[in-house]
Protein backbone atom coordinates (compact mmCIF):
# COMPACT_ATOMS: atom_id res chain seq x y z
CA UNK A 1 0.00 0.00 0.00
CA UNK A 2 1.47 3.14 -0.79
CA UNK A 3 0.62 6.30 1.30
CA UNK A 4 0.23 9.48 -0.57
CA UNK A 5 2.31 12.60 -0.09
CA UNK A 6 0.34 15.55 -0.28
CA UNK A 7 1.89 18.87 -1.08
CA UNK A 8 0.58 22.29 0.50
CA UNK A 9 3.01 25.25 -1.55
CA UNK A 10 6.14 24.55 0.36
CA UNK A 11 4.98 21.96 2.95
CA UNK A 12 4.55 17.94 2.23
CA UNK A 13 1.87 16.34 3.99
CA UNK A 14 1.75 12.87 5.14
CA UNK A 15 -0.62 11.16 6.65
CA UNK A 16 -0.62 7.70 7.61
CA UNK A 17 -4.20 6.35 7.78
CA UNK A 18 -3.56 2.43 8.97
CA UNK A 19 -0.61 -0.33 9.90
CA UNK A 20 2.31 0.06 7.90
CA UNK A 21 4.79 -2.87 7.13
CA UNK A 22 8.25 -2.51 6.88
CA UNK A 23 8.16 -2.60 3.20
CA UNK A 24 5.85 0.43 3.16
CA UNK A 25 7.80 2.23 5.42
CA UNK A 26 10.63 2.08 3.33
CA UNK A 27 8.63 3.13 0.05
CA UNK A 28 7.16 6.13 1.38
CA UNK A 29 10.69 7.22 3.01
CA UNK A 30 11.98 6.98 -0.72
CA UNK A 31 8.64 8.38 -2.36
CA UNK A 32 8.91 10.91 0.31
CA UNK A 33 12.96 12.21 0.13
CA UNK A 34 12.61 12.40 -4.18
CA UNK A 35 9.31 14.14 -3.50
CA UNK A 36 11.33 16.80 -1.35
CA UNK A 37 14.24 16.97 -3.56
CA UNK A 38 11.81 17.92 -7.08
CA UNK A 39 9.76 20.15 -5.34
CA UNK A 40 12.22 21.48 -2.78
CA UNK A 41 9.67 21.01 0.18
CA UNK A 42 11.00 22.72 3.13
CA UNK A 43 8.86 21.69 5.97
CA UNK A 44 7.50 18.05 5.99
CA UNK A 45 4.69 17.22 8.22
CA UNK A 46 4.25 13.46 9.23
CA UNK A 47 0.88 12.22 11.14
CA UNK A 48 1.28 8.57 12.44
CA UNK A 49 -1.81 8.76 14.50
CA UNK A 50 -2.41 5.04 13.19
CA UNK A 51 0.62 3.61 13.95
CA UNK A 52 -0.48 1.74 17.41
CA UNK A 53 2.69 -0.13 17.85
CA UNK A 54 6.46 1.90 16.61
CA UNK A 55 9.39 -0.83 17.71
CA UNK A 56 12.43 -0.37 17.25
CA UNK A 57 12.56 -0.96 13.72
CA UNK A 58 9.82 1.39 12.77
CA UNK A 59 11.45 4.26 14.83
CA UNK A 60 14.38 3.97 13.55
CA UNK A 61 13.14 4.30 9.37
CA UNK A 62 11.35 7.48 11.43
CA UNK A 63 14.58 8.80 12.33
CA UNK A 64 16.70 8.19 9.43
CA UNK A 65 13.31 9.58 7.38
CA UNK A 66 13.58 12.92 9.89
CA UNK A 67 17.80 12.90 9.07
CA UNK A 68 17.82 12.63 5.67
CA UNK A 69 14.48 15.36 5.07
CA UNK A 70 16.99 17.61 7.02
CA UNK A 71 19.87 16.47 4.75
CA UNK A 72 17.60 18.11 1.74
CA UNK A 73 16.61 21.02 3.68
CA UNK A 74 13.43 20.77 5.00
CA UNK A 75 12.02 20.53 8.93
CA UNK A 76 9.88 17.51 10.09
CA UNK A 77 7.33 17.90 12.51
CA UNK A 78 5.98 14.24 13.70
CA UNK A 79 2.67 14.73 15.06
CA UNK A 80 -0.03 12.17 16.41
CA UNK A 81 2.18 9.76 18.70
CA UNK A 82 -0.05 7.57 20.80
CA UNK A 83 0.38 7.77 24.34
CA UNK A 84 1.28 3.93 24.95
CA UNK A 85 3.70 3.75 21.58
CA UNK A 86 5.39 6.83 23.32
CA UNK A 87 6.08 4.52 27.06
CA UNK A 88 7.21 1.64 24.94
CA UNK A 89 9.39 3.70 23.27
CA UNK A 90 10.87 4.87 26.38
CA UNK A 91 9.97 2.02 28.36
CA UNK A 92 12.26 -0.15 25.38
CA UNK A 93 15.22 2.67 25.67
CA UNK A 94 14.95 2.46 21.96
CA UNK A 95 16.13 5.68 20.33
CA UNK A 96 13.02 8.92 20.60
CA UNK A 97 12.32 10.17 17.61
CA UNK A 98 14.71 12.81 16.90
CA UNK A 99 12.34 15.62 15.59
CA UNK A 100 9.91 18.10 17.24
CA UNK A 101 6.45 16.39 18.12
CA UNK A 102 3.09 17.93 18.25
CA UNK A 103 -0.30 16.62 18.65
CA UNK A 104 -2.11 16.60 15.26
CA UNK A 105 -1.72 18.02 11.49
CA UNK A 106 -2.96 21.58 12.43
CA UNK A 107 -0.75 21.94 14.83
CA UNK A 108 2.39 20.39 12.65
CA UNK A 109 1.39 22.80 10.14
CA UNK A 110 1.26 25.70 12.05
CA UNK A 111 5.02 24.92 13.88
CA UNK A 112 6.20 24.28 10.08
CA UNK A 113 4.95 27.86 9.35
CA UNK A 114 6.38 29.54 12.23
CA UNK A 115 9.67 27.80 11.64
CA UNK A 116 9.73 28.50 7.91
CA UNK A 117 9.41 32.05 8.73
CA UNK A 118 12.56 32.05 9.79
CA UNK A 119 14.39 30.92 6.90
CA UNK A 120 16.59 32.87 4.96
CA UNK A 121 15.73 30.80 1.94
CA UNK A 122 11.80 31.65 2.42
CA UNK A 123 12.25 35.06 0.10
CA UNK A 124 13.15 32.24 -2.81
CA UNK A 125 10.26 31.66 -5.22
CA UNK A 126 10.77 28.38 -6.53
CA UNK A 127 10.48 29.27 -10.59
CA UNK A 128 13.76 31.74 -10.69
CA UNK A 129 15.78 29.22 -8.64
CA UNK A 130 15.44 26.69 -10.72
CA UNK A 131 15.67 28.35 -13.74
CA UNK B 1 -8.95 -20.21 32.88
CA UNK B 2 -6.60 -21.28 30.77
CA UNK B 3 -6.73 -22.50 27.87
CA UNK B 4 -6.48 -22.83 24.07
CA UNK B 5 -3.13 -22.07 22.56
CA UNK B 6 -3.64 -19.59 19.75
CA UNK B 7 -0.89 -19.96 17.19
CA UNK B 8 0.37 -17.24 14.56
CA UNK B 9 2.73 -18.20 11.65
CA UNK B 10 5.45 -15.94 10.82
CA UNK B 11 6.57 -16.72 6.93
CA UNK B 12 6.83 -12.71 5.60
CA UNK B 13 7.11 -9.03 6.73
CA UNK B 14 3.12 -8.89 6.80
CA UNK B 15 2.89 -11.53 9.38
CA UNK B 16 4.33 -9.02 11.59
CA UNK B 17 1.54 -7.21 11.84
CA UNK B 18 -0.38 -9.84 11.89
CA UNK B 19 1.17 -11.46 14.67
CA UNK B 20 0.62 -7.95 16.66
CA UNK B 21 -2.89 -7.34 15.80
CA UNK B 22 -3.58 -10.97 17.19
CA UNK B 23 -1.58 -10.33 20.17
CA UNK B 24 -3.24 -7.26 21.23
CA UNK B 25 -6.65 -8.56 20.94
CA UNK B 26 -5.86 -11.73 22.88
CA UNK B 27 -4.38 -8.89 25.20
CA UNK B 28 -7.59 -7.25 25.14
CA UNK B 29 -9.57 -10.21 26.03
CA UNK B 30 -7.68 -11.19 28.96
CA UNK B 31 -8.21 -7.79 30.58
CA UNK B 32 -4.60 -5.81 30.21
CA UNK B 33 -4.96 -2.45 30.24
CA UNK B 34 -4.47 -0.55 26.46
CA UNK B 35 -0.95 0.34 27.95
CA UNK B 36 -0.21 -3.44 28.54
CA UNK B 37 -1.70 -4.04 25.12
CA UNK B 38 1.15 -1.64 23.43
CA UNK B 39 3.99 -3.10 25.45
CA UNK B 40 3.28 -6.42 24.48
CA UNK B 41 2.39 -5.74 21.11
CA UNK B 42 5.86 -3.98 20.55
CA UNK B 43 7.74 -7.08 22.49
CA UNK B 44 6.00 -9.48 19.85
CA UNK B 45 6.89 -7.10 16.84
CA UNK B 46 10.26 -6.93 17.85
CA UNK B 47 11.15 -10.38 18.29
CA UNK B 48 8.84 -11.62 15.22
CA UNK B 49 11.19 -9.33 12.94
CA UNK B 50 14.32 -11.05 14.11
CA UNK B 51 12.54 -14.41 13.08
CA UNK B 52 12.21 -12.79 9.73
CA UNK B 53 15.68 -11.58 9.51
CA UNK B 54 17.56 -14.49 10.77
CA UNK B 55 15.38 -17.58 10.08
CA UNK B 56 13.05 -16.36 7.27
CA UNK B 57 10.13 -18.70 9.26
CA UNK B 58 8.86 -19.26 12.46
CA UNK B 59 5.71 -19.69 14.77
CA UNK B 60 4.24 -16.92 17.35
CA UNK B 61 1.84 -18.98 20.33
CA UNK B 62 -0.16 -17.32 22.64
CA UNK B 63 -1.12 -19.03 26.13
CA UNK B 64 -3.59 -17.21 28.97
CA UNK B 65 -2.43 -18.49 31.85
CA UNK B 66 -4.47 -16.31 34.08
CA UNK B 67 -5.69 -17.37 37.80
CA UNK B 68 -7.81 -15.59 40.09
CA UNK B 69 -5.70 -13.35 41.46
CA UNK B 70 -3.28 -12.09 38.26
CA UNK B 71 -3.63 -11.76 34.51
CA UNK B 72 -0.44 -13.77 32.50
CA UNK B 73 -0.38 -13.62 28.95
CA UNK B 74 2.45 -15.95 27.64
CA UNK B 75 4.17 -15.44 24.46
CA UNK B 76 6.08 -17.63 22.75
CA UNK B 77 7.74 -17.58 19.47
CA UNK B 78 9.81 -20.14 17.76
CA UNK B 79 12.04 -20.22 14.79
CA UNK B 80 14.39 -23.18 13.75
CA UNK B 81 17.00 -20.89 11.71
CA UNK B 82 20.58 -20.94 12.69
CA UNK B 83 20.15 -19.27 16.42
CA UNK B 84 21.92 -16.80 18.13
CA UNK B 85 25.49 -17.49 18.61
CA UNK B 86 26.13 -15.48 21.96
CA UNK B 87 23.00 -15.14 23.92
CA UNK B 88 24.49 -13.04 26.73
CA UNK B 89 26.25 -10.70 24.01
CA UNK B 90 22.67 -10.19 22.35
CA UNK B 91 20.90 -9.23 25.44
CA UNK B 92 23.12 -6.88 26.18
CA UNK B 93 22.15 -3.34 25.21
CA UNK B 94 23.58 -1.77 22.01
CA UNK B 95 24.24 -5.05 20.42
CA UNK B 96 23.05 -5.92 16.59
CA UNK B 97 24.16 -8.16 13.92
CA UNK B 98 20.75 -7.12 11.64
CA UNK B 99 20.13 -3.47 11.70
CA UNK B 100 17.20 -1.99 13.91
CA UNK B 101 18.43 0.05 16.68
CA UNK B 102 20.43 -2.83 18.97
CA UNK B 103 17.55 -2.49 21.52
CA UNK B 104 15.59 -5.47 19.94
CA UNK B 105 16.04 -8.04 22.55
CA UNK B 106 17.09 -6.06 25.72
CA UNK B 107 14.36 -3.59 24.93
CA UNK B 108 11.99 -6.10 24.59
CA UNK B 109 13.00 -7.86 28.14
CA UNK B 110 11.82 -4.33 29.57
CA UNK B 111 8.60 -4.43 28.29
CA UNK B 112 7.49 -7.84 30.07
CA UNK B 113 7.27 -9.20 33.20
CA UNK B 114 9.62 -12.16 32.32
CA UNK B 115 11.47 -12.81 29.64
CA UNK B 116 13.79 -16.22 28.36
CA UNK B 117 15.73 -17.15 25.45
CA UNK B 118 17.05 -20.47 25.00
CA UNK B 119 19.24 -20.53 21.15
CA UNK B 120 20.75 -23.26 19.31
CA UNK B 121 21.42 -24.16 16.03
CA UNK B 122 17.77 -24.97 14.30
CA UNK B 123 15.82 -23.55 17.18
CA UNK B 124 15.59 -20.24 18.62
CA UNK B 125 12.46 -20.14 21.58
CA UNK B 126 12.04 -16.88 22.66
CA UNK B 127 9.18 -17.17 25.25
CA UNK B 128 7.88 -13.83 27.53
CA UNK B 129 5.08 -12.79 29.86
CA UNK B 130 3.26 -9.97 31.20
CA UNK B 131 1.74 -10.44 34.44
CA UNK B 132 -0.32 -7.92 36.22
CA UNK B 133 -1.80 -8.18 39.22
CA UNK B 134 -5.80 -8.12 39.05
CA UNK B 135 -7.13 -5.34 40.33
CA UNK C 1 -13.12 -49.18 69.73
CA UNK C 2 -11.39 -47.66 66.26
CA UNK C 3 -11.40 -43.69 65.47
CA UNK C 4 -13.68 -43.74 63.69
CA UNK C 5 -16.17 -45.26 66.70
CA UNK C 6 -15.38 -42.43 68.47
CA UNK C 7 -15.97 -40.06 65.83
CA UNK C 8 -19.65 -41.60 65.81
CA UNK C 9 -19.87 -41.57 69.17
CA UNK C 10 -18.92 -37.74 69.19
CA UNK C 11 -20.87 -36.43 66.56
CA UNK C 12 -24.09 -37.93 68.65
CA UNK C 13 -22.91 -36.48 72.27
CA UNK C 14 -22.17 -32.94 70.23
CA UNK C 15 -25.52 -33.48 68.48
CA UNK C 16 -27.22 -34.40 71.68
CA UNK C 17 -26.21 -31.29 73.67
CA UNK C 18 -26.16 -28.68 70.47
CA UNK C 19 -28.15 -26.74 72.57
CA UNK C 20 -26.25 -26.34 75.50
CA UNK C 21 -22.54 -26.24 74.01
CA UNK C 22 -24.25 -23.69 72.05
CA UNK C 23 -24.90 -21.18 75.12
CA UNK C 24 -22.07 -22.57 76.88
CA UNK C 25 -19.48 -21.38 73.80
CA UNK C 26 -21.06 -18.60 73.22
CA UNK C 27 -20.94 -17.14 76.65
CA UNK C 28 -17.44 -18.27 77.15
CA UNK C 29 -16.53 -16.05 74.20
CA UNK C 30 -18.53 -13.11 75.11
CA UNK C 31 -16.96 -13.26 78.77
CA UNK C 32 -13.54 -14.04 77.65
CA UNK C 33 -13.29 -11.22 74.47
CA UNK C 34 -16.74 -9.54 74.48
CA UNK C 35 -15.51 -6.78 76.32
CA UNK C 36 -12.01 -6.38 74.25
CA UNK C 37 -14.26 -5.73 71.07
CA UNK C 38 -17.44 -3.85 72.28
CA UNK C 39 -19.42 -2.73 69.28
CA UNK C 40 -17.60 -5.30 66.83
CA UNK C 41 -18.63 -8.47 68.88
CA UNK C 42 -22.26 -8.90 69.43
CA UNK C 43 -23.81 -12.20 71.31
CA UNK C 44 -26.47 -12.32 68.98
CA UNK C 45 -24.11 -13.03 66.08
CA UNK C 46 -21.75 -15.02 68.15
CA UNK C 47 -24.81 -17.25 69.05
CA UNK C 48 -25.46 -17.71 65.07
CA UNK C 49 -21.78 -18.65 64.08
CA UNK C 50 -21.52 -20.81 67.34
CA UNK C 51 -24.84 -22.83 65.53
CA UNK C 52 -23.44 -23.32 62.23
CA UNK C 53 -19.68 -24.03 63.47
CA UNK C 54 -21.42 -27.14 65.81
CA UNK C 55 -23.72 -28.15 63.12
CA UNK C 56 -20.74 -28.84 60.99
CA UNK C 57 -18.74 -30.04 63.42
CA UNK C 58 -20.99 -32.39 64.26
CA UNK C 59 -21.33 -33.56 60.86
CA UNK C 60 -17.61 -33.87 60.58
CA UNK C 61 -17.60 -36.76 63.10
CA UNK C 62 -20.17 -38.38 61.64
CA UNK C 63 -18.74 -39.00 58.09
CA UNK C 64 -15.09 -39.32 59.45
CA UNK C 65 -13.00 -41.45 58.05
CA UNK C 66 -9.30 -42.14 57.99
CA UNK C 67 -8.99 -41.00 54.24
CA UNK C 68 -10.99 -37.69 54.92
CA UNK C 69 -10.18 -36.78 58.10
CA UNK C 70 -7.73 -34.01 56.66
CA UNK C 71 -9.56 -30.41 56.89
CA UNK C 72 -9.28 -29.20 53.57
CA UNK C 73 -10.07 -25.11 53.17
CA UNK C 74 -12.95 -25.79 50.64
CA UNK C 75 -14.79 -28.85 52.90
CA UNK C 76 -17.94 -27.58 54.41
CA UNK C 77 -16.19 -27.12 58.07
CA UNK C 78 -13.59 -25.63 56.70
CA UNK C 79 -15.30 -23.19 54.56
CA UNK C 80 -16.81 -22.08 58.53
CA UNK C 81 -13.86 -21.78 60.02
CA UNK C 82 -11.48 -19.82 57.15
CA UNK C 83 -14.64 -17.47 56.65
CA UNK C 84 -14.78 -16.91 59.98
CA UNK C 85 -11.51 -16.05 60.36
CA UNK C 86 -11.72 -13.66 57.22
CA UNK C 87 -14.47 -11.90 58.68
CA UNK C 88 -12.39 -11.36 62.19
CA UNK C 89 -9.31 -10.50 60.15
CA UNK C 90 -11.38 -7.72 57.95
CA UNK C 91 -13.15 -6.15 61.26
CA UNK C 92 -9.68 -6.21 63.05
CA UNK C 93 -9.72 -8.68 65.48
CA UNK C 94 -6.62 -9.70 66.38
CA UNK C 95 -5.15 -13.23 65.34
CA UNK C 96 -5.08 -14.48 68.66
CA UNK C 97 -8.55 -13.94 69.76
CA UNK C 98 -9.62 -15.66 66.32
CA UNK C 99 -7.98 -18.48 67.05
CA UNK C 100 -9.22 -18.70 70.61
CA UNK C 101 -12.48 -17.71 69.57
CA UNK C 102 -12.45 -21.10 66.82
CA UNK C 103 -10.37 -23.09 69.54
CA UNK C 104 -13.06 -21.89 72.53
CA UNK C 105 -15.24 -25.24 71.42
CA UNK C 106 -13.02 -27.83 72.59
CA UNK C 107 -12.84 -26.49 76.33
CA UNK C 108 -16.92 -26.44 75.72
CA UNK C 109 -17.15 -30.16 74.44
CA UNK C 110 -14.66 -31.88 76.65
CA UNK C 111 -16.04 -30.90 79.48
CA UNK C 112 -19.28 -32.13 78.07
CA UNK C 113 -17.56 -35.10 77.52
CA UNK C 114 -16.30 -35.55 81.02
CA UNK C 115 -19.73 -35.61 82.47
CA UNK C 116 -20.99 -37.73 79.62
CA UNK C 117 -18.81 -40.36 79.67
CA UNK C 118 -17.52 -40.61 83.49
CA UNK C 119 -17.81 -44.17 83.76
CA UNK C 120 -16.22 -45.17 80.88
CA UNK C 121 -12.44 -43.78 80.78
CA UNK C 122 -11.55 -45.51 77.35
CA UNK C 123 -14.27 -43.50 75.31
CA UNK C 124 -13.51 -40.63 77.18
CA UNK C 125 -9.68 -40.55 75.88
CA UNK C 126 -10.80 -41.59 72.51
CA UNK C 127 -13.22 -38.60 71.92
CA UNK C 128 -10.76 -36.20 73.52
CA UNK C 129 -8.12 -37.63 71.13
CA UNK C 130 -10.26 -37.15 68.08
CA UNK C 131 -11.06 -34.10 68.97
CA UNK C 132 -8.13 -32.94 69.24
CA UNK C 133 -6.64 -33.79 66.34
CA UNK C 134 -8.99 -31.63 64.63
CA UNK C 135 -9.05 -28.63 66.59
CA UNK C 136 -5.05 -28.26 65.84
CA UNK C 137 -6.19 -28.66 62.25
CA UNK C 138 -8.92 -25.84 63.04
CA UNK C 139 -6.16 -23.75 64.55
CA UNK C 140 -3.64 -23.95 61.55
CA UNK C 141 -6.71 -23.27 58.88
CA UNK C 142 -7.55 -20.48 60.86
CA UNK C 143 -4.45 -18.81 61.04
CA UNK C 144 -3.98 -19.22 57.58
CA UNK C 145 -7.62 -17.97 56.54
CA UNK C 146 -6.44 -15.04 58.49
CA UNK C 147 -3.21 -14.19 56.95
CA UNK C 148 -5.04 -14.71 53.44
CA UNK C 149 -7.59 -12.35 54.00
CA UNK C 150 -5.09 -9.91 55.72
CA UNK C 151 -3.51 -9.73 52.64
CA UNK C 152 -6.08 -9.12 50.56
CA UNK C 153 -7.06 -6.23 52.73
CA UNK C 154 -3.43 -4.84 52.56
CA UNK C 155 -3.24 -5.41 48.34
CA UNK C 156 -6.82 -3.52 48.10
CA UNK C 157 -5.28 -0.96 50.21
CA UNK C 158 -2.08 -0.37 48.70
CA UNK C 159 -4.27 -0.60 45.37
CA UNK C 160 -6.26 2.80 46.54
CA UNK C 161 -3.58 4.00 48.19
CA UNK C 162 -1.92 3.96 44.43
CA UNK C 163 -5.33 5.26 42.35
CA UNK C 164 -5.83 8.51 44.89
CA UNK C 165 -1.50 9.27 44.78
CA UNK C 166 -1.50 9.98 41.15
CA UNK C 167 -4.51 12.49 40.25
CA UNK C 168 -3.32 14.64 36.90
CA UNK C 169 -5.18 17.90 37.40
CA UNK C 170 -6.61 20.34 34.18
CA UNK C 171 -5.26 23.26 35.43
CA UNK C 172 -6.24 25.77 32.75
CA UNK C 173 -6.59 25.27 29.03
CA UNK C 174 -3.85 22.87 27.76
CA UNK C 175 -1.78 23.07 30.73
CA UNK C 176 -1.91 20.50 33.35
CA UNK C 177 -0.23 19.59 36.87
CA UNK C 178 1.17 15.79 37.84
CA UNK C 179 1.76 16.61 41.81
CA UNK C 180 4.04 13.69 42.48
CA UNK C 181 3.93 12.31 46.47
CA UNK C 182 5.62 10.16 48.22
CA UNK C 183 8.08 7.26 47.02
CA UNK C 184 8.44 6.90 43.37
CA UNK C 185 8.91 2.94 42.50
CA UNK C 186 8.86 1.25 39.47
CA UNK C 187 5.11 0.74 39.73
CA UNK C 188 3.80 3.76 40.85
CA UNK C 189 6.40 5.52 38.07
CA UNK C 190 4.70 3.12 35.17
CA UNK C 191 1.05 4.23 36.68
CA UNK C 192 1.66 8.27 36.80
CA UNK C 193 3.12 7.76 33.17
CA UNK C 194 0.45 6.20 31.98
CA UNK C 195 -2.20 8.78 33.12
CA UNK C 196 -0.03 11.37 32.61
CA UNK C 197 0.56 10.50 28.93
CA UNK C 198 -3.55 9.80 28.61
CA UNK C 199 -4.15 13.25 30.23
CA UNK C 200 -1.83 14.77 27.89
CA UNK C 201 -3.35 13.07 24.91
CA UNK C 202 -7.24 13.94 26.00
CA UNK C 203 -6.84 17.55 26.97
CA UNK C 204 -3.60 18.35 24.90
CA UNK C 205 -1.54 19.29 27.25
CA UNK C 206 0.96 21.63 25.53
CA UNK C 207 2.62 22.39 28.78
CA UNK C 208 2.77 19.81 31.63
CA UNK C 209 3.95 20.68 35.20
CA UNK C 210 5.42 18.14 37.02
CA UNK C 211 5.87 18.98 41.27
CA UNK C 212 7.97 16.92 43.15
CA UNK C 213 7.76 18.88 46.23
CA UNK C 214 6.07 15.98 47.59
CA UNK C 215 8.75 13.71 46.33
CA UNK C 216 10.71 12.64 50.14
CA UNK C 217 14.14 11.58 48.20
CA UNK C 218 15.61 12.16 44.78
CA UNK C 219 17.82 9.48 43.80
CA UNK C 220 19.12 7.66 40.22
CA UNK C 221 16.04 5.54 40.18
CA UNK C 222 13.35 8.32 40.60
CA UNK C 223 15.24 10.40 38.13
CA UNK C 224 15.32 7.59 35.43
CA UNK C 225 11.63 7.23 36.09
CA UNK C 226 10.62 11.09 35.49
CA UNK C 227 13.13 11.47 32.67
CA UNK C 228 11.47 7.99 31.15
CA UNK C 229 8.19 10.30 31.96
CA UNK C 230 9.41 13.18 30.43
CA UNK C 231 10.62 11.79 26.99
CA UNK C 232 7.61 10.02 26.45
CA UNK C 233 5.24 13.36 26.78
CA UNK C 234 7.92 14.95 25.10
CA UNK C 235 6.91 12.50 21.72
CA UNK C 236 3.12 13.59 22.19
CA UNK C 237 3.98 16.88 22.04
CA UNK C 238 3.73 18.34 25.32
CA UNK C 239 6.34 20.93 26.91
CA UNK C 240 7.41 19.72 30.44
CA UNK C 241 7.83 22.38 33.46
CA UNK C 242 9.30 21.10 36.58
CA UNK C 243 8.99 22.42 40.21
CA UNK C 244 9.74 21.50 43.67
CA UNK C 245 13.35 20.32 43.43
CA UNK C 246 15.08 20.63 46.64
CA UNK C 247 18.27 22.11 47.07
CA UNK C 248 19.33 18.83 48.36
CA UNK C 249 17.81 16.71 45.02
CA UNK C 250 19.30 19.82 42.50
CA UNK C 251 22.91 18.72 44.49
CA UNK C 252 22.11 14.55 44.00
CA UNK C 253 20.87 15.34 40.63
CA UNK C 254 24.02 16.84 39.56
CA UNK C 255 26.57 14.43 41.72
CA UNK C 256 24.51 11.69 39.29
CA UNK C 257 25.58 13.70 36.22
CA UNK C 258 21.49 13.95 35.42
CA UNK C 259 20.52 17.17 34.00
CA UNK C 260 17.39 17.27 32.91
CA UNK C 261 18.25 19.76 30.56
CA UNK C 262 14.78 19.45 28.08
CA UNK C 263 12.68 20.44 30.67
CA UNK C 264 12.47 24.19 32.45
CA UNK C 265 12.76 23.71 35.92
CA UNK C 266 11.34 26.02 38.31
CA UNK C 267 11.79 26.12 42.45
CA UNK C 268 8.23 26.58 43.48
CA UNK C 269 5.27 25.54 41.82
CA UNK C 270 4.10 29.15 41.74
CA UNK C 271 7.01 30.10 39.55
CA UNK C 272 6.17 26.58 37.53
CA UNK C 273 2.20 27.79 37.00
CA UNK C 274 3.46 31.52 35.57
CA UNK C 275 5.92 29.82 33.23
CA UNK C 276 3.67 27.23 32.14
CA UNK C 277 0.92 30.14 31.62
CA UNK C 278 2.70 31.83 30.02
CA UNK C 279 3.79 29.19 27.30
CA UNK C 280 -0.05 28.69 26.58
CA UNK C 281 -0.20 32.49 25.85
CA UNK C 282 -1.72 33.51 29.56
CA UNK C 283 -0.72 35.19 32.64
CA UNK C 284 -2.46 35.73 36.23
CA UNK C 285 -3.22 39.81 36.76
CA UNK C 286 -4.64 41.98 39.32
CA UNK C 287 -7.87 42.86 38.50
CA UNK C 288 -8.54 46.88 38.34
CA UNK C 289 -9.31 48.36 41.57
CA UNK C 290 -9.40 45.06 43.33
CA UNK C 291 -8.32 46.07 47.23
CA UNK C 292 -4.29 45.62 47.62
CA UNK C 293 -3.71 43.69 50.22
Amino acid sequence: MRVPIIRLGRILLISIQTDLTDNDALCLQSDLIKKISDTEAQGVAIDITALDVVDSYMARIINDTVCMAQLLGADVVISGVQPFVALSMVEMGSDLIRAECVFNLEQAMKRLEIRMSTRGDICLKRDNYVQ
Amino acid sequence: MSSDLIRVPINGISDIICARLTVRREAARIGFSTADQTRVATAVSEVARNVINYATEGVCTLRDDSNSDELHLQVTIEDHGPGIDNVVEAMRDGYSTGGGLGAGLPGTCRLVSLFNIESRQGLTRVTFSLIRKRA
Amino acid sequence: MSAKAFSKLLSTIIEHNRDVLNDEWTSHVMETMGAKYPGILNRDEIHRHADTYITELSAYFKDWNEESSAIQAGSRLGVVVSELSGDHAKRGIRPMDTALYVVAVKRTITKKLITTLSDSPDQLNGCVDVLGVLLDQLTLLTFDSYTTAREKVITQQSQSLLELSTPVILLWNNVLLLPLVGVIDTIRARQFTERMLEAITRHEGIVTIIDVTGVPVFDTGVARHIMKAVDAAQLLGSKIVMTGISPEGAQTLTKLNISFSNVISRVSLRAGVAEALKMVGRRIETINGAAQQ
